[in-house]
Order: C-alpha cells, then structure tokens, then sequence
C-alpha cells in the first residue's frame, strides 16, 4: 500500500530511469527514506533551542503509562518513545471528529495521520485516538502544549506513543470501548453516561422493577470504587487526567465494589444526550474496516 | 526536612521548602547551612547544581551568589572552582555563539564579583574584550559591519550586567569602569542606527522607528539614568548586602581571559552578499524583544524604565527555560522577586513573543498554554488583563501586520476553546454593518471560522448568543457539497456507476480506463475531472481518515487524469467546489493531493491567483490558508531532506572510519610473518584472514553505500531548490501581476502614493487612550460618512486600498517568513521579477520582508 513515510516521498511517482542510479535506488527503496524535519523556520541558522529544564523535569522520563501490549522490555519500551513521533490522545469525548483532532494538532506541526480509537463492536469513536506526526520535534510540542489544555470543552491528555500497530485503534474493554469506561461510576455525557458496568447494573434493575419514572432511583451509582475512588466530572477538573485509566491496566479483581455514598441523579441523564455529530455506527460501513486494515 | 537539593532550587521562592517565608535573608542562612553540612560528601553535586541553577533560573542569580560566596568562605578551592567552570562554560557560550548562554553567564559573573568570588578587575576585563571585539566588528576596515547585531549584542551584554554590579563596580574601579562606559559610548555614536522594519509589528510604526531610539540605545539611556540615580534598581534583590561582613574576608580569584570568535571581514562584495550577511547575522544575534505597546501608559503598571527591562528579562527566561514544565513556568512568572505588580507588563511581553517577527523563539500554541496557564494562576487578576490586550490589538487590527493578525487569529480561537467559548462578542457586534473588507470584521469571522472547526456549529452559533447580529458572520454550516444528487443532474449515472466500482474494489487501473473509455472519449477531460473528483470526495468526505483512504487507493486515478498544470487547476476548482461550505475540509484535500505529488506546488500558486480567489484576498483568509500550506509543505520537505543529509554526512564519517580499521587490521595481520624452518612464513591462520578480509571488504562496501544514498540526497535536495526556486519565480510573478493591476499609479513627481489614510492612524492613537464609549463614537461618524455623498465611489476606492494593503501585507509576510529561502535565488528574481517598472509598493514589501535596506530604491 502506498503511504507516505517522509513528506519527501513521492508515491505516484516511478522513478525515472534517466535519473542518477543512486537517487534510482533510493527512490525505490523507502528504507533509507526517515521521517523527521521540522517546521521551525530558521532553524538551521539559530542557536540551538534548549531543552526543557533539567531541574524540574527528568526529560528521560517521558510516561508514566506502560502499555503491556508492548513487546519488549521497559529499556526498549523507552527507547521507542524516545524516537516516537506518534502521540496517544485520551479522555475525548466520543463526538470529537477527526476534523477538530486535526485543527488543534497541526498547530504543533504538519500531521501524518489520525487514527481514531473505536469501540470493536459499534465502530464508533469511543474516547481515544493516534495522531501521527513528520517530525519528532513537532510530537514533542504537542506531548508539552497540548497535554491538560481543552479540546470539545475536555481536558484531553497528550502522550508519547510506542507506535500504532493495526488492532490498537480498537478499544480493549471487554465491552468493546476503553477499559476506564468499563468501571468508571461517574455520569460523564461525552462519554457515553455512566461507565458500562454501571449501565448493566442500571439496565439490570429496569428490567426487574419497572414501575415508571420513579423507580431508578432506587438505584444509584456508586461513588467510590476501590482504591481509585472518583473519576468523576473528568470533563471539569483537569487534575485528575494524569491517573492512568488507559486501556487494561486494571484488572477486574481490583473491583471491590461499594454501594456507600450514593448521590442522586436525575433519570433522563440515563440516556445518552443526542448529538447532531455523532457518527452512528451504520455509517461506518464493512468498507472502512477493511481500509483500516488494509493501512497496514 | 527537605533535601539540599530541593532547598538549593527553591531558595528565593515562597514556598513550603521554606515555611513560606520571604526574608532572603533567612532563606540564605537555612541554605547554606544545609549545604554546608552536605559539603564534605557531596561538594561536586553542590557545585554543578548551583551552577546549573545559575544558568536556568537566571532571576534568582543574586542567591546563587551569594551561596558561592558563603562556601567560599570555608572552602577557598570551592570558589576557585567555580571560577574556573564558569570561565569554561562563558567561553564555550562565546565560540558557540549561544546568546542566551552568555548573558546569564555575564550576569552570574557580575554577581560572583559582588560577593568576593571574582576580583572587579576580572569582570572590567570581559567587558573590555567585548567591547573591543565590538568595536572591531563595525570597523569598516579591520572588521566586518554586516556583523553589527553581533556587536550590538556583546554591548546589550555589558550593559544588562549594571544593574547588578554597577554600584560595586564603580565604588571599587572607578576608573577602570569610567572607561568601559566611555567606549560603550564611542561605540555607540560609530554604530548604526538599527532599523528593522521587517520585524515591526504594527504599520503605522514604521516611519516611526528611523526616527525612534533602538533597542541598544533605548537601554544605554536607561543605564544613564540609572547611574544618576545611584543605581537603584527595586527588581534587582541585593542579598549580599546582608552579608557583606563577612563576605569582605573571601577570597576573591581572577577570571581567566576569554576571547569572541572572529567574524569574517568583509571583503569588496556586492551589496546582494553583504546585506544577505547581514540578514543572517540578525538571526543568529536576534534582538530579544520587540516590545509591543499594548495598552496606554496610563493603565501599565508604573515602574522605572530600567525595571521594565529587567522585568521583561526574568519573563523571557522563564519562558525560555521552563518551556516544557507548565506548573513551574506558570508559577515562577506569576512570582517574580519584585515589589511592584506586573501583569499588564507580563501580558505585553508575552503578546510580543507571540507577534514575535520573523519566528517567536517557540510555537505560538507554548505561549496560548502559558496565558491559559496565568489565566488561572492568576485568576482575579490576568483575564481582565488578557481582554483588555485583545481589545486594545483588536482596535488596531487594520495595521496590524498580516502574519501577526494570522496568529492572534489562532490564538484567540485556541484561547476561548479553553474557556467555553465566553467572550463579551456584543462588544463587537457592530463589526456587522462594517463592510465585509474591513480588517475588524474579518477578523471577527476568522476568528469565528477557527473556533467552529475547533468545535462545533452550533456550539458556536449558541456563544455568540449574546450578539445575534454575528451570525451573519459564521461560515455556512459545514455540509459538502455533492453536484450529483438526482438523476437529472449531468453525470448522475456515471458518478453512480463510479462508485459501485470503487464499492466492488476494482484496482486504481481498471477505473482510470474505465475512466478513459466512459468519460473522456464521450464528454471530454474536463468534465471526467468533475465526475471523478466530486465522486471520490464524496466517498471520502466522512472524516480526514476517510480522505487519506480514497487518495492512497485511487490517487494514481487522478493523477493520470491531470497530468499539466492546467488540469491540476481544474482539480482544485473542483477540491474547492465540493467543500465550497467547509473551509477546513478544502485545505485539507488539498494539503494532501500536494503530499501525494497529486498537483504541484505551483498549481497551487496558479489556482490561487485565479480571479474568483483573488476578489477573495481581502475578505477571507480561505484562499492564503492554502497557499501557506503549499509553501510551507515545501519548505518542510527541504527542511527534511536537509537534516537527512546531514545525518548521512555524519554517518559517511563513521563508515569511513569503520572501513579504514577494518582494512588495516587486515592488511596488518596479513603481513605478519613468522620465521618457520628458517622461511617466512604467514602467521595468522588463514581463517581468520578470511575473517578479516570480509570484514574489510563488507565496510568497504556500507561505506559506498551511504556514500551513494548521500549523494543520491544531495541530487534530491538540489532538485527540491531548483523546485523551490520556480515556486517562488512563480509566486512573485503572480503578486507582481495582480498588484500591478490594481495599485494606483505613482505620482508625477515620484511620490509613492498613500494607500493608508493618515487620519485613520491618529484616530486608531485616540482609541487606545479613550475609552470605550469614544471607540462608539468613531464607529458611528464612519457610519455617517457613509450616507454621505459620493459614497459608492469613495468606498470601491477604498475596498481597492484595503485589498492592495492587505495583498501587500501578505507579500511582505511571506518574504519575510521564507527568508532564508528567498536569498540565494534573490538574483534570479531581480532580474526577472523585481526589476524594469515594477511598482514601487511592490519591490518596498518585498525588501522589507528580507530585512533589504530600500534606500537604495
């Protein structure tokens, strides 16, 4: 498949046999052809930036999170996102479009790519995404700027990626999203209400008593859950973002319910708000998953 | 108890480290008697981190000084070392031209002599190698006066280290000082005044700046005052003072003597190599700061001039050095060691690092964090600062210059995405019965524009509430906008059948003779283009990812089918047809057919300058958005394939290296003999000669083999600027056409006319002082002119000035954004561009954008 790996690539273009041997090969041979560059002007005649200060901040260190699908030891794990110029996009809200993605990172520098994460049986947004950059300087610039700013009114968390692999755009909860919206007890409308254990809880107790509108408050959500406690109203308070709630680092054992400290919510809030921007999963015809595969 | 180390950081600082106090004087003693007590484990840690310290948290120099001159005290080497490291790194900052370096190291040094460590006679001694290296500099003879922002530079130095040391200096070398102060002011009166009305952010300033101070003579008047009124200066913290006593009895140690790096002479070159010298020189010794005068002198804080300076020098280095650390940069420019407040100067100097020409020192998106950042650091006091600045450059948009309104643009939308989307827009909604060319206007709109593609249509549309008037102004809701929607329209049945096929995963090259045989053969190329494009866009117009899809399988289509330039300009009418309602989705596409060699850069120039998008130029930013991609694309292309180069250079090196060892071990191992019997005999085994013959052999081999791919880079790289070079032939040509049409002619006598109206400039000066109710008042008397007599002509008149002004801003910005490129072909262009009658606005905007005196004109 033809993708561009340098933005000096030309994929459409044969390489022209009267053109030097050598520049023939290297035309022919993307392996030689790394991506890098970057958009500051001048660069070549100014002095060198400094890098971010050392006292403060150990640049080593570049995430907290480890992903366990990683293959490869934690000196590895390191080294590649060090080089990496993709950046991980968490706490979105499942309406954000590619489109908004693209508007407020390419302030950081050109993009290669969007990948957005997708619930694996509705293909719909749910919460995360890749963006892939030319250069590294330009994913270091969005890893600093753009990190705990808003994007779609949320506090979005921006970090270095080891590098998207086919099947990552897929969420890994076991129902089909992001495993933080498996256990998470808030009622968060960006991200589709309450997290899904507690939606089947809720959808448990409709079906066992339904004596209309009064009924659910019967049950509530539990505010607490574990040592982990709140993630709550993660779409006002910015603090909370750095808990890494990505993907399955938690298991499921860790889920020592408790049903203390109930608060009371308002039934209609039970349903996901409708919203003119969300791409409904019929939209997102067989063609589209083959596409994503097909990137590879 | 916290650790030394943690202590050392904070000292200075309210903070928990030191029970919040603020006696300097406290936080010393608590220091150093921590450090004192670390000293004899740890004295090479305590000395790298203070000297660390000293170079990233240059505002709190005087501590780290003092700290020094305290373990001086005890440990005489430690000083000496110090000393010596200092000397080390001060000259290293030197050869390798690192300004920022040299100036804290400068004001550590000035410091250091304060508090015993260095004698005052060492200190007068870098200064007077600066300042002769200096005046060297712009001897026309002896020197090099292309070079003088270098030397500019090396004065700024010296004289930024006063307010720290210049009472010491004086009362302990009087003389020796009488005579740097003297050379700074021979110095002063042969340089040149600087002029760089490239850089000027506001238009309306540049006839101002010939007649204005610069930047080294504004602080050299500064200095003077400052030394008529005793040198007090209430932003500099003079720790040492409480602990002279003891301090007197320190050891006090030399500085080595440094050296500046020689700058080429100049040699009888053209004035082209020499003014090109000069350009790189103010890149290289870049002015720090533009100051932008935001707000009326009646509403900044009230502080000395001096203390303006050095207040602005603690903000750039926070920024400087914390860039990539939010909580601390926040945190530390929000708490400056000065006793007077400083927000509205805070908010200034941060807007002029964003308006920052020809590149602020980061991406403008650091400086959006950090006002969001300050915003709620400080939140009962920064906001309201923040708005005032954007009303205030919000008054003066129309002589703002084009690439800073583009960026406050940005900006702005960034900002308010941050915080809900709530700004005051009643305040503006008078902008809707301005003309839709008026700069406040577009504005408004592009502003408008930016914040729906950061969110949503009718998120927007509902934080306008407050002003419904702005509708108007708010891009169409963003549909695409698909030509065959019933079997009526011309080319339905193709479209459709198009795409089944694209549904049944037929291969690029059944549909392109699909294509060929169904489409051109019966309707022309032409219209294949229109069924082609709105086809596959529409297949694609989903998301970006949808986008890049449809072009990686069926680029090769569409590249077959717009194979000359003329074609490719169809194509983008039709990119721009199809998403004529979403801005954003146009550039996108076409952002990407350019990745994908689709069409050519210098299409893109061509379809930009087609009459429909040039009636566009001073309305909408949609038409230079793309064109600033397209450049920009390409000169990150060159950008990358530069670095690349390099990389394989250094690796070439290592090749050669690696071969050359190779080779030797074996020849070495080849040749050597044993005597068996009495006959020389081989004495290595011939397997391991085998071994070492393909090991030379195989370095040989990755020797030529970067060495080809290198200078297969290099024939990249000299296409890409030959590229480069037709691209901007071709830009110039078409502004130079279009200008040409349309500037109005220059006037019998030779005068350039006046496209800016004087009376709107000092008007624009009485809204800044006046408030807001007078800004009501001049809105309405234009209102009034309006339905006046000769109204229509006198507004085409004016629409026509404010295209040309704008046009022109753009020429300039651009020039000034690629300079770099732009001068190496700068011959070419004189001879077939700028030369012959070319209008004098024209070749002005051009000159100013490379930093080109237009004296010579």
């Amino acid at each position: 498949t033809p993708s561009f790996t340098s933005r000096v690539d030309r994929p459409f273009l044969k390489p022209n046999p009267r053109l030097h041997p050598s520049l023939r090969n290297l035309l022919s041979s993307p392996s030689i052809a790394t991506a890098g560059g970057t958009l500051i002007l001048f660069c070549c005649s100014c002095n060198p930036r400094p890098k971010m200060a050392s006292l403060f901040k150990d640049p080593a260190k570049l995430s907290v999170y480890r992903d366990k699908r990683f293959r490869g030891n934690q000196e590895e794990y390191e080294r590649a996102l060090q080089a990496s110029t993709t950046v991980y996009i968490g706490n979105m809200s499942f309406y954000t479009t590619e489109e908004q993605v693209y508007e407020l990172f390419t302030r950081a520098g050109e993009i290669k790519k969007i990948i957005m994460g997708l619930e694996k049986n509705t293909k719909t947004p749910c919460g995360f995404c890749f963006v892939l950059y030319y250069s590294r300087e330009d994913t270091e610039d969005a890893v600093k700027y753009i990190s705990g700013t808003m994007l779609d009114d949320r506090p979005i968390r921006v970090d270095f990626d080891w590098g998207f692999e086919e099947g990552r755009q897929w969420g890994r909860g076991r129902s089909g999203g992001q495993v933080r919206d498996e256990y998470r007890t808030d009622y968060d409308p960006g991200r589709g209400g309450y997290g899904k254990l507690v939606q089947r809880e809720l959808e448990a107790q409709r079906e066992l008593v339904d004596y209309g509108a009064g009924a659910l408050g019967a049950f509530q959500p539990p505010t607490q859950y574990g040592k982990h406690g709140v993630y709550g109203d993660s779409h006002r308070h910015g603090r909370d973002y750095r808990k890494r709630y990505r993907e399955d680092e938690q298991s499921a054992s860790e889920m020592s319910r408790r049903t203390s400290g109930y608060e009371s919510r308002r039934n209609s809030e039970h349903d996901l708000r409708p919203n003119p921007r969300f791409r409904e999963s019929g939209d997102s015809d067989d063609e589209d998953e083959d596409d994503r595969k097909r990137r590879r | 108890m916290s650790s030394w180390q943690t202590l050392l950081l904070r000292v200075g600082d309210k903070c928990p480290e030191y029970g919040g106090a603020v006696d300097y004087k406290e936080h010393i003693e608590t220091c150093y008697g921590v450090l004192w007590r670390e000293f004899e484990h740890s004295k090479d840690e305590i000395s790298e981190l203070l000297l660390q310290c000293a170079e990233q948290l240059p505002h709190k120099i005087p501590f780290y000084g003092v700290l020094v001159g305290m373990i001086n005290l005890e440990d005489e080497d430690f000083g000496k070392n110090i000393v010596d490291d200092l000397h080390c790194k001060l000259q290293e900052a030197l050869s390798s031209e690192n300004c920022d370096k040299i100036r804290t190291l400068m004001r550590f040094l000035t410091v250091l002599m304060c508090s015993k460590v260095i004698l005052p006679s060492s200190v007068i001694e870098v200064f007077e190698t600066l300042l002769s290296s200096a005046a060297t500099i712009i001897d026309e003879d002896a020197g090099n006066p292309s070079w003088q922002p270098c030397a500019d530079f090396y004065i700024t130095c010296i004289l930024s280290c006063l307010p720290w040391g210049g009472t010491e200096l004086i009362e302990q070398v009087p003389d020796e000082f009488d005579r740097v102060i003297v050379g700074i002011q021979s110095y002063l009166s042969i340089r040149k005044h600087s002029q760089d009305t490239s850089f000027i952010v506001f238009e309306a300033d540049e006839d101002k700046s010939a007649k204005e101070k610069d930047f080294v003579e504004d602080l050299w008047d500064h200095i003077q005052i400052l030394s008529t009124n005793g040198w007090k200066v209430d932003s500099v913290p003079r720790p040492h003072l409480s602990f002279e006593e003891q301090l007197v009895s320190g050891k006090s140690y030399n500085l080595s003597p440094i050296s500046c790096p020689k700058q080429s002479t100049s040699s009888s070159r053209s004035t082209i190599s020499r003014e090109r010298e000069n350009y790189e020189a103010k890149l290289k010794y870049p002015q720090r700061l533009r100051r932008l005068h935001i707000f009326p002198s009646n509403k900044i804080e009230k502080m000395q001039p001096i203390d303006r300076f050095i207040v602005e020098e603690y903000l750039l280095d926070v920024l400087l050095y914390f860039n990539g650390c939010r909580k601390e940069c926040a945190s530390y420019m929000a708490s400056l060691p000065v006793p007077f407040r400083y927000e509205y100067l805070m908010a200034e100097t941060i807007f002029s690092q964003i308006m920052f020409l020809p590149q602020p020192p980061f991406k403008p998106i650091y400086y959006a964090l950090v006002i969001i950042d300050l915003c709620k650091a400080l939140p009962g006091a920064f906001p309201a600062v923040v708005a005032g600045a954007v009303r205030s450059l919000f008054n003066r948009i129309g002589d703002l210059d084009m690439e800073c309104r583009t960026r406050l643009i940005l900006w702005f939308s960034h900002h308010l995405s941050n915080f809900q989307y709530f700004w005051p827009w009643e305040e503006w909604a008078h902008v809707k019965d301005l003309p839709i060319w008026a700069p406040q206007r577009v504005f408004v709109q592009e502003v408008l524009e930016r914040e729906v593609r950061l969110s949503y249509w009718d998120k927007i549309k509902q934080s306008i509430e407050n002003a419904p008037e702005l509708e108007e102004l708010l891009p169409p809701k963003s549909v695409s906008s698909f030509k065959y929607n019933s079997e009526e329209d011309h080319g339905y049945t193709l479209s459709k059948e198009f795409r089944e096929m694209v549904r049944g995963r037929k291969t690029a090259r059944e549909i392109t003779s699909w294509v060929e045989e169904n489409i051109i053969q019966i309707h022309g190329s032409k219209f294949a283009i229109e069924v082609v494009i709105q086809t596959l866009l529409d297949i694609g117009s989903k998301s970006f990812t949808h986008l890049i899809t449809v072009l990686e399988r069926y680029g090769q289509v569409i590249a077959k089918l717009c194979t000359d330039q003329n074609m490719q300009v169809l194509l983008i009418d039709e990119v721009s047809s199809y998403w004529k309602n979403n801005t954003q989705m146009t550039a996108i596409a076409i952002d990407r057919m350019m990745g994908y060699r689709i069409i050519s850069n210098l299409a893109i120039v061509s379809w930009v300058f087609s009459l429909s998008n040039i009636e566009q130029f001073h309305v909408s930013d949609r038409p230079w958005e793309i064109l600033r991609n397209a450049i920009n694309k390409t000169y990150n292309r060159i950008a990358d394939l530069r670095k690349e180069i390099q990389t394989l250079k250094k690796s070439v090196l290592l090749a050669e290296d690696v071969a050359v060892k190779a080779l030797k071990e074996f020849e070495a191992a080849e040749t050597r003999l044993e005597v068996v019997d009495g006959q020389p005999v081989q004495a290595e085994k011939p397997g391991r000669l085998k071994r070492l013959k393909g090991y030379a052999e195989k370095a040989k081999d990755d020797e030529i083999a970067v060495r080809e791919a290198l200078e297969a880079k290099d024939a990249l790289l000299a296409r890409a600027l030959e590229e480069n070079k037709s691209l901007f032939v071709s830009l110039y040509k078409s502004f130079a056409n279009v200008l040409t049409e349309r500037l109005p002619p220059v006037s019998a006598d030779g005068a350039f006319p006046k496209l800016r109206d004087e009376e709107d400039i000092d008007s624009m000066a009485i809204d800044l002082e006046e408030s807001s109710t007078m800004e009501m008042d001049h809105d309405n008397r234009r209102k009034d002119d309006r339905n006046g007599e000769k109204v229509t002509h006198r507004y085409s008149l004016k629409e026509q000035d404010q295209w040309c002004l704008c046009t022109l801003g753009y020429v300039k910005a651009f020039s000034r954004q690629y300079a770099t490129e732009v001068w190496p072909h700068l011959e070419t262009l004189e001879a077939e561009v700028f030369g012959g009658d070319i209008h004098p606005l024209f070749r002005k905007a051009v000159f100013s954008g490379l930093c080109r005196s237009t004296t010579e004109m």
